[in-house]
């Protein structure tokens, strides 16, 4: 556990327990002005000033945390107990309730906020005990009392101590959430460097012509190869968790692909996993069709538009388009055509795909809808 | 030709090479290079000394930041042009300066050429998008209008055609392909693509002094 957490949570009890003094103080008060029995007047309210005074000073001690000492904790039990200790010789051996009353509550709960459930268990005891031995009748009513401080004071101690593991816990994510932002920032900068001297050798190798002409050609691929190797990168930190995928980074990564360009929104595009995958899948198919019939990295555009309750993504190319009549002689001949297959996973999906070719290129548009597992 | 011979432009690059690179093709093309500038703070400094027309910046500077940069010099001089040159692929910066009022987008890797008459363009009011930008703009209008808090006032909003055009625009076609598919002439295209940048940019307008009326820091 951090100190910190530990230390705010502290902080936190005791400014609560500072009101809870109060109250019990006033409630000590009262019931000892109203009930006025005391066989010796003057040591009794001498007991209820030490009361008054110890509370005003435990409130104002244990705000400070550098100020709560073992010392201090052990004074207020002390008083805790002394209090109890002299409550048969200043109110007589037959008394029926304790000169502090509930007032013991303050020590017990301090015990219990800095030291856990042992501190509370400990607290606890010393003061049931005392209560049992000073008392020459102990009812079933004393004993239900013991019982709930015996009760009370570990249960707050592990609540406490549970509260700072929590709290701990969330500075730790917090500090590590932190990290991995500022771990992503200067993963950009560099990146940021590498791309700028790719992309100026991919320049300048053009210019220079010749072998530098490849070596241009070759420092263009590791260029768009990192661009969107770090745009999925950025996306995964977004990501939520298993139950839905992200469209959007998962069609971005084709744009590694010779030739292909990637148009998608900003923000994640979220789909059952399944159909996620069945999209890209499907969309992978139609860039394999654009290279096998218009030419091995053939230039091609996807685009991905996020339509609410569905989503429409067009995979376009330049080629010759595809000859009339192709498509439904294969179909007819029995032959499962790629544009079959493709109609299909996407119908399977509960979606459309409709197919657009012409002199001037190709076109698939899927539209798909957003499925929620 | 006289006129955009004396085109002036400023150069924002951190990196020393890629300044001296892109000052030199834009010179060997005949323009003129007014400043060029390494940091935020220079860029608009250098801007207030020299007016250029058009700003080459790139996003990843030192302090101000390319986003920072754009919209201070166009608040300072509304008929400047910023032309973004990025190498990286932060998208989300990319539109952010879109949406401060930039308007036009290349890669680095983008040929000496495609630089010069992105210049060119973007000086005579023309934007300059990559279908990458486009598919951007367009989310960012899908998700406006799928937002589930008060309606986009209607000149928020893209038109259908505008929409349609956009669309294009992302799916890589040329102005001139969608001007031949849409039968309509190569001006109006280009009037369409601008008024989607202008909408996007009032619509960021309109959130900010929402935001700032909000905060209570109107009265400024």
């Amino acid at each position: 556990m951090t100190v910190r957490a530990v230390v705010a949570v502290e902080d936190r009890m005791f400014r609560a327990l500072a009101w809870l003094r109060l109250v019990v103080l006033a409630n000590a008060l009262v019931l000892n002005v109203y009930r006025h029995n005391f066989d010796h007047p003057v040591a009794g309210w001498a007991c209820v000033a030490l009361m008054v005074v110890w509370t005003a000073y435990a409130i104002a001690t244990y705000a400070k945390p550098i100020r709560r000492t073992v010392r201090l904790t052990v004074a207020d039990l002390a008083i805790a107990v002394g209090l109890l200790v002299a409550t048969p010789w200043v109110k007589g051996e037959w008394f029926n309730a304790t000169i502090p009353g509930f007032w013991i509550m303050g020590a017990l709960l301090a015990w219990a906020v800095r030291y856990g459930w042992r501190g509370g268990l400990f607290a606890a005891v010393v003061l049931g005990g005392t209560d049992r031995l000073i008392r020459a009748d102990f009812d079933q009513g004393n004993y239900g009392y013991v019982f709930l401080i015996v009760l009370g004071g570990p249960i707050v101690g592990y609540l406490v101590e549970s509260l700072q593991q929590m709290a701990s816990e969330r500075d730790r994510a917090e500090r590590e959430a932190a990290a991995a932002a500022e771990r992503a920032r200067l993963a950009r900068v560099v990146h940021d460097g590498v791309l700028q001297v790719l992309a100026l050798v991919q320049r300048r190798g053009a210019e220079l012509g010749g072998e530098a002409e490849e070596l241009g050609r070759l420092a263009g691929d590791q260029e768009r190869a990192l661009r969107t190797l770090i745009r999925s990168q950025d996306r995964l930190v977004a990501d939520e968790g298993p139950t839905t995928a992200d469209l959007a980074a998962a069609l971005a990564a084709l744009g590694e692909r010779p030739g292909v360009e990637v148009a998608v929104p900003g923000g994640p595009v979220r789909l059952a996993p399944h159909v996620a995958a069945e999209v890209v899948a499907v969309v992978g198919a139609c860039l394999d069709n654009v290279n096998r019939h218009v030419g091995e990295g053939a230039a091609a555009w996807v685009l991905l538009d996020d339509l609410g309750d569905q989503i429409a993504v067009s995979v376009r190319d330049e080629g010759p388009g595809i000859p009339e009549g192709r498509l439904g002689e294969a179909r007819a001949s029995g032959r499962l055509g790629i544009s079959e297959s493709i109609e299909g996973r996407v119908r399977d999906l509960g979606g459309t795909a409709t197919l657009t070719t012409g002199a001037d290129g190709t076109e698939w548009e899927l539209v798909v809808p957003k499925e929620r597992s | 030709m006289e006129e955009q011979a004396r085109l002036r432009v400023m150069v924002v690059d951190d990196h020393p090479m890629w300044r001296d690179a892109v000052t030199a093709d834009l010179e060997a093309a005949g323009l003129t290079v007014v400043a060029t500038a390494s940091t935020g703070t220079e860029a608009i400094n250098r801007f207030r000394a020299t007016h250029p027309q058009v700003v080459v910046l790139d996003l990843q500077i030192p302090a101000p930041t390319g986003v920072e940069v754009t919209a201070t010099v166009l608040q300072d001089d509304p008929s400047a042009r910023v032309l973004i040159l990025s190498a990286s692929g932060e998208q989300d910066d990319v539109l952010e300066a879109v949406k401060a009022g930039a308007t036009g987008y290349l890669v680095k890797s983008a040929s000496r050429e495609e630089l010069i008459a992105a210049v060119r363009r973007v000086s005579v009011g023309d934007s300059v998008f990559t279908p990458g930008l486009a598919g951007l703009v367009l989310g960012e209008f899908r998700r406006m209008s799928q937002d589930p808090g008060p309606a986009m006032p209607p000149g928020e909003q893209l038109t259908d055609r505008e929409t349609e055009v956009l669309k294009m625009v992302a799916k890589g076609l040329s102005y001139k392909q969608i001007a031949e598919r849409l039968v309509l002439s190569h001006r109006t295209v280009q009037n369409h693509v601008q008024n989607t940048l202008r909408k996007l940019q009032l619509h960021n307008r309109v959130e900010l002094t929402r935001y700032a009326i909000e905060q209570g820091l109107d009265d400024e």
